[in-house]
């Protein structure tokens, strides 16, 4: 068992997560097609206002006032920090990287293994501010489902069972095994489900033309 | 209050139109629905929410769930009952003022649209004469 999880059910679970997302990128070009969208005309004399380092720190400030970060700026810096920490950390583990440079000869630069496990604490901890949001705020519980909780799972576990496994609690190889698992667990149904958005988030802000778009989108349905 | 009888509670469902509707644009209104991670940011962009007090119900996401999430849920096939309880969400919670914004890029307002025109192909909408506890918007 702990063979087949270490060796052949990681390729497996990388094969599954590059074809999957490409599939899932194929078939958005697929169902989207190009438009050239109609732009009002510009005002024929513009002219640019004096920009000093006071203004455009106002404008970017004033920017925010329409944005999450208005809203509901706790849950805008938890889930920033989440995301971007769940791609850092487990890329930039020295860990994975011995283990990358064993298999394949190459690996990437690692971050000191402190700094990796106070990441991974982290994570955890946001992870466990959203499972509060599910159970105790009335408006997410609303749309909750067991399904929800799962996918909740399925994010921080590869995170909980490498942060149990560097440790040492518990029975260490049954923790490692738990660790791999659910890591290819993650990385398979990431393309399938609604883990998905990794990639669903860069199509529809970057691609798609629409009000909230961060670029001029070229792309409609 | 005088019940209206109108033709859309006499008339069957028709599971099988919904079905082909549902089907049309199976690619993009799944996705939507799968990809929605039900993290409410949504929420406070209804200025509907906002009104009723920050009632859930009128969450954009609670709106697309309950509706078009539903009927593609039981693959269209739904009673009379449930269509009316969708009608009272895309039309009574909702008025279409694209104002919801969702972080993902989800497009809330072509599925309630889009559930609005599933409704009405089982003559499901709001009546004119229609009483009802609250005015419709």
């Amino acid at each position: 068992m702990y063979d087949f999880v270490q060796g052949p059910l990681i390729t497996i679970a990388f094969i599954v997560f590059i074809l999957g997302l490409l599939f899932q990128l194929i078939q958005f070009f697929r169902l989207t097609r190009k438009k050239e969208w109609g732009r009002p005309p510009l005002p024929q004399e513009i002219k640019p206002e004096k920009k000093t380092a006071k203004t455009i720190i106002a404008s970017c400030l004033a920017s925010l006032n329409g944005t999450l970060w208005k809203t509901d700026p706790a849950l805008t810096v938890v889930t920033s920090v989440f995301h971007v920490l769940l791609i850092i950390t487990p890329l930039f583990l020295l860990g994975h990287n011995i283990l990358l440079n064993q298999s394949c000869g190459w690996g990437l630069f690692s971050l000191p293994e402190s700094l990796s496990d106070r990441l991974t604490l982290i994570i955890l901890c946001c992870g466990a501010y959203f499972g509060g949001r599910r159970l105790f705020l009335a408006r997410v519980r609303a749309i909750t489902s067991l399904y929800d909780y799962v996918v909740l799972l399925i994010a921080v576990a590869p995170f909980l069972t490498g942060y149990f496994a560097y440790r040492q609690w518990f029975h260490y190889e049954t923790v490692m095994m738990l660790h791999i698992l659910s890591g290819n667990i993650m990385l398979i149904t990431i393309p399938f489900t609604k883990l998905g958005h990794m990639l669903f988030f860069f199509l529809y802000r970057f691609f798609l033309g629409g009000e909230y778009g961060f670029l001029r989108g070229s792309r409609t349905w | 209050m005088n019940k209206v009888i109108s033709n859309q509670e006499i008339k069957k469902v028709d599971t099988k139109k919904i079905r082909t509707l549902l089907d049309r644009r199976r690619g993009k209104m799944k996705r939507f629905l799968s990809y929605c991670a039900h993290c409410s940011l949504c929420a406070e962009s209804c200025f509907l929410y906002m009104k009723h007090k920050k009632d859930p119900q009128y969450m954009p996401s609670y709106k697309v769930i309950n509706s078009l999430g539903k009927l593609y849920r039981k693959r269209g096939k739904v009673d009379r009952k449930s269509l009316d309880e969708m009608k009272g969400i895309v039309w009574r919670n909702c008025v279409l003022c694209s104002r919801c914004y969702c972080p993902i890029g989800i497009h809330v307002p072509s599925m309630i649209a889009f559930a609005r025109t599933i409704l009405r192909s089982q003559d499901v909408y709001p009546q004119r004469n229609e009483s009802s506890s609250e005015s419709w918007l």
